[in-house]
């Protein structure tokens, strides 16, 4: 069913414009992709709270990890 | 995140349609679902945290696994069911968010909201909202931690991508900057993101309790008071660790490029409320009286910040000199008083600086770089804008504070109220009405005492009435010119001193009342009257409401100059006296004149020398007595007296009459001394012309009765001398009659009923009565032939004064003189018809007789010479009669010809009234005559030369 598909594809690219535009303006500083995993994990049945832990938790990681590199670097 | 994906993915395109090559199921198995969600994990890992450019491949990978982990276990932990999975629910939260931040972004959020329902692919709509929710605000990934330098670069990357990456960034962080801005309430989320890790456990802690709703606080303000209670340490630590973060930002990047300062900036914010205040400190001193020494050992900043600092020392340092500095006057005192309050206020702001510098340096932490100074919060920068305002308002004080020096009074109030009215810096003008509020007040007190209570309190000579003060020569002239009067020369207002915050109009209005007041008080003697008003109407006066003001003055103003007038009017007959000067001193009282003109008669034609005092007296008590004058009241006839003028030789007592009229103080201020002079002047002239009809008529009385009698004659020409000069007594009496009935009734009546419309209107003023007086004086003279005849602008030469003196004035007196000598001449040719009536009888008697003797001895002899003799003198009275007669009629037609041309009606009415027949021809070609004569003016001159020319 390539109409079908197709169709839904359409459908889900409407949903991930709208999303990130909402994102946007919510300035959650998700980019396209990342909110493609997102939406993919809640889709999935993944606690959308514990979600967004995850995604903070995991900046604050980065940040943490640059932060103890730029030490060690100068 | 700039970290290449592990996961296959070519474009962005192909991107959100991944995890749709797999759709859910709803049978899918537990299995199924848990690797995709791990694989979602991994690479959402892999796309978040980036690998460390120079980190192996095996610590990389523990990385990974930790993080891994970490995500697992969080991902496992027991959700909260309290959470509603209603779309409804989240999508509220992130408007109501938006409503509050932004509201055309809410607008937006729901249109996008509506297009993302209608869509059927997602099952889980809320739960991706409400993790957009959760999401929202937090800060830009891309963005540095804010303490740490920049993060290096990966140069590993490929440059399109980090370009492309830079751009998204930059963006990123413009929209973040902008709801930063807007968005208060998102700080808090944001703020805790940097954390240490411990704290940030701690809040995934919290954040992780049951408790559904609490866990989406949007902002502070909305927190309830159940949350507060629940959250205390995450809400304010949150707090502190923002405002921590603020400063210590500056202060870092402040501590990394700062140098060391000798003496310390702790120190010179330790001396520097001394500074502020005027006095010496260590570090700051003051070298001099408005010196201050700054240490040379700073840097320019600092030293330019502590210049801007010094300014308002100084300035307080001058202002308190001025302050202490001796006033001289009320006005002077009260500017001091009002600029040190102010300085007051400056002081009370020094010491809240002083606090806040103590507290601060109080938990300065010594240890930190610059002293710790910039995480205390009081710096000199910080000084300086907190004492900005004020250094405003003391370059304005110390301004005035100059300006004053060399200003007294009223120009003191003028110069403030410049600035408060005419200064365009709202602020300034503000702070000068504050002041202009206390610096008035001893104004208005003076001012109240001068309206009220008419008495110039005013020690320091500051208000705009003053005391006059001439000179002792001065006095004495203005005594002479009749100027004098306690009405005139009590007070007069000094127009320097008018401060710009009262009219000229108004304070003329001041004035007058204060004037009048004064005036009641002292000359009237009603000082009762003036204290029970004082009491009654005294009002507070002060600087603000001018309307109000206004309106209480223009009371005052009225009261008093009703008082005035009534005082006037009732108790001092101000209108009965000048009624009584119209009644004897300008011949109003007909019967009463002619009683006083017969009775003294006789008396006036002796010499001027065989007047006395008393039998003038008794002939005025006399024509009182027996004429209507009885039945004026005694105050009116105390009043008059007749004396004499200062004798000249050869005048007889007609010259030096007068009637007087005294009148005292009060009164005298409208019937001034210079008011007195011209009634004399007026009755004097007045008087003459009375005579010479009293003589003209008794002359004419004497002709019509002797021609029945003795001037019966037979010789034709005495008969025609007899009768030419009837012809020309007939024309004198008319001549009289019409400038009588001209003085008392044209002029005279028509000036008083002016004069009484003047005076009796209402609300007349002492002064407008005064004008009113002086104008219906003025229309007398003028009217009556008394004033000059040409206005004096001409330049004043022998030739112009020649003319002057030929006014009409001087032409009636020559009119007058010449119908006495007429009359006198009538008296001789009446004397010499009577005795050549009885010569004419005696010779028909002796003729009787010698005809009855028959003896023609010397009788004839004896009688014909003595006839002869008189019969001589007829020719000479002829002569003089005809000469006398045209001579009368010369002037007269000169005068007919003057008053042709009168711009007055009234006047050139009279030469009318006198030429009615035509009988004269009004001597046009006077003009020629007067200038070929050697008189005439320049006019008549020029006008001579052209026809010369011509």
């Amino acid at each position: 069913m390539p109409d079908e598909r197709s169709e839904k594809q359409a459908a889900a690219q409407q949903a991930v414009d709208i999303l990130h535009e909402i994102s946007t303006i919510l300035n959650c500083h998700l980019d396209r992709r990342m909110l493609s995993i997102c939406i993919s994990m809640i889709e999935n049945g993944v606690n959308p709270e514990a979600l967004a832990t995850v995604v903070k938790e995991l900046r604050a990681e980065t940040q943490n990890g640059l932060a103890e590199a730029a030490p060690r670097r100068r | 995140m700039t970290k290449k994906s592990k996961t296959p993915c070519s474009t962005t395109l192909f991107e959100p349609c991944w995890w749709l090559c797999e759709p859910i199921y709803e049978d899918a198995t537990m299995t199924d679902r848990s690797t995709r969600i791990s694989n979602a994990i991994d690479s959402l890992i892999t796309h978040i945290v980036p690998t460390a450019p120079n980190e192996d491949e095996a610590s990389a990978q523990a990385r990974h696994n930790n993080c891994f982990e970490l995500v697992k276990n969080i991902l496992e932990s027991p959700g909260s069911p309290s959470i509603a999975s209603d779309v409804n629910h989240a999508s509220d939260l992130i408007k109501r968010k938006l409503i509050q931040t932004n509201p055309s972004q809410a607008l937006r959020f729901s249109n996008l909201y509506t297009r993302l329902l209608s869509l059927p692919v997602l099952n889980q709509k809320w739960a991706i909202l409400y993790l957009l929710y959760q999401l929202s605000d937090s800060p830009d990934p891309n963005e540095p931690q804010p303490i740490s330098p920049a993060r290096p670069s990966p140069s590993s990357h490929s440059v399109a991508r980090e370009a492309a990456q830079r751009q998204q960034g930059k963006e990123r962080a413009e929209r973040h900057d902008r709801t930063e801005r807007l968005d208060r309430s998102g700080r808090q989320s944001k703020a805790s993101t940097p954390a240490p890790s411990s704290q940030q456990d701690e809040v995934i802690k919290d954040a992780f309790a049951p408790g559904g709703l609490r866990r989406f606080p949007p902002d502070n303000a909305r927190q309830g008071p159940e949350e507060e209670k629940a959250s205390p340490s995450q809400s304010s630590g949150t707090e502190i660790r923002k405002d921590a973060r603020n400063v210590s930002l500056k202060s870092t990047l402040l501590a990394v490029n700062s140098v060391e300062i000798e003496p310390p900036e702790s120190a010179l914010l330790r001396d520097l409320p001394f500074t502020l205040q005027g006095l010496s400190s260590t570090t700051l001193p003051f070298s001099k009286e408005n010196t201050l020494k700054l240490p040379p050992t700073l840097p320019p900043p600092i030293i330019s910040l502590l210049h801007t600092l010094a300014e308002p020392s100084l300035l307080y340092r001058g202002l308190s000199d001025f302050v202490k500095s001796p006033a001289g006057g009320l006005l002077g005192q009260s500017i001091r008083s009002a600029i040190n309050t102010e300085l007051r206020s400056y002081l009370s702001l020094v010491a809240t600086l002083e606090a806040q510098i103590r507290r601060a340096l109080s938990s300065l932490d010594e240890s930190a770089p610059r002293g710790g100074i910039g995480k205390a919060g009081v710096t000199l920068k910080r000084c300086v804008v907190w004492t900005r305002e004020a250094t405003m308002g003391l370059r304005l004080l110390s301004l005035i504070a100059e300006e004053s020096k060399n200003k007294r009074g009223g120009q003191l109030i003028s110069l403030i109220h410049g600035f408060s009215t005419a200064h365009g810096d709202p602020i300034v003008a503000a702070f000068a009405e504050r002041l202009l509020a206390h610096v008035t007040r001893p104004f208005y007190e003076i001012l109240r005492r001068w309206i009220y209570d008419g008495e110039l309190q005013d020690p320091f000579l500051e208000f705009f009435v003053k005391e006059q003060r001439p000179s002792e020569d001065d006095r004495k002239d203005m005594k002479a010119k009749g100027l004098m009067s306690s009405w005139n020369s009590k007070y007069e207002v000094d127009d320097a001193m008018v401060p710009s915050i009262i009219t000229a109009d108004f304070a003329q209005k001041v004035f007058l009342i204060g004037k009048s007041l004064n005036f009641i008080r002292h000359s009237c003697n009603d000082s009762a009257w003036v204290e029970a008003y004082s009491k009654t109407s005294s009002k507070e006066l002060r600087y603000g409401d001018t309307a109000t003001l206004e309106s209480w003055i223009d009371e005052a103003y009225k009261t008093t100059m009703a008082r005035l007038m009534s005082l006037m009017d009732t108790k001092f007959h101000l209108f009965d006296h000048l009624q009584a000067m119209k009644n004897y001193i300008l011949l109003g009282q007909g019967d009463f004149i002619a009683l006083l003109m017969e009775s003294l008669a006789g008396n006036l034609d002796r010499p001027a020398g065989a007047q006395y005092r008393h039998t003038l007296t008794a002939q005025l008590e006399h024509a009182i007595r027996g004429s209507n004058a009885q039945y004026d009241s005694p105050e009116v006839l105390r009043r008059l007296d007749a004396r004499m003028l200062q004798l000249s030789h050869g005048d007889i007592g007609w010259d030096c009459f007068t009637l007087e009229y005294k009148v005292d103080s009060p009164v005298d201020v409208v019937i001034t001394e210079w008011g007195n002079r011209q009634y004399l002047k007026v009755f004097n002239f007045l008087w003459r012309i009375k005579r010479v009809e009293f003589a003209l008529s008794q002359t004419w009385r004497k002709c019509m009765t002797g021609a029945r009698g003795v001037l019966q004659s037979t010789d034709p020409t005495v008969l025609q001398t007899w009768k030419s000069t009837r012809g020309t007594l007939a024309e004198m009496v008319h001549f009289v009659g019409q400038l009588q009935y001209y003085i008392l009734f044209e002029v005279i009546e028509s000036s008083w009923s002016e004069l009484q419309r003047n005076i009796r209107r209402e609300g007349c003023t002492l002064d407008e009565l005064l004008q009113a007086h002086t104008a219906y004086l003025q229309a007398i003279t003028q009217k009556g032939l008394l004033g000059a005849r040409r206005k004096q602008h001409s330049p004043s030469t022998d030739l112009d004064n020649a003319e002057d003196r030929n006014s009409y004035m001087v032409q009636l007196g020559e009119l007058l003189r010449t119908m006495l000598a007429y009359r006198d001449s009538v008296d001789g040719l009446y004397s010499w018809s009577v005795s050549d009536f009885t010569a004419r009888q005696e010779a028909d008697a002796a003729e009787l007789l010698r005809h009855h003797n028959r003896s023609p001895d010397g009788g004839g002899d004896l009688h014909d010479p003595f006839a002869k003799q008189v019969k001589s003198e007829l020719p000479a009275l002829q002569e003089r009669l005809r000469l006398l007669g045209s001579n009368f009629r010369t002037r007269l037609q000169i005068l007919l010809g003057d008053l042709a041309y009168q711009p007055d009606v009234d006047m050139r009415f009279l030469g009318v009234a006198m030429n009615f027949n035509d009988v004269y021809q009004p001597a046009v070609k006077r003009r020629n005559k007067a200038a070929t004569a050697g008189g005439g003016t320049a006019g008549e001159k020029g006008s001579e030369k052209g026809k010369e020319k011509g």
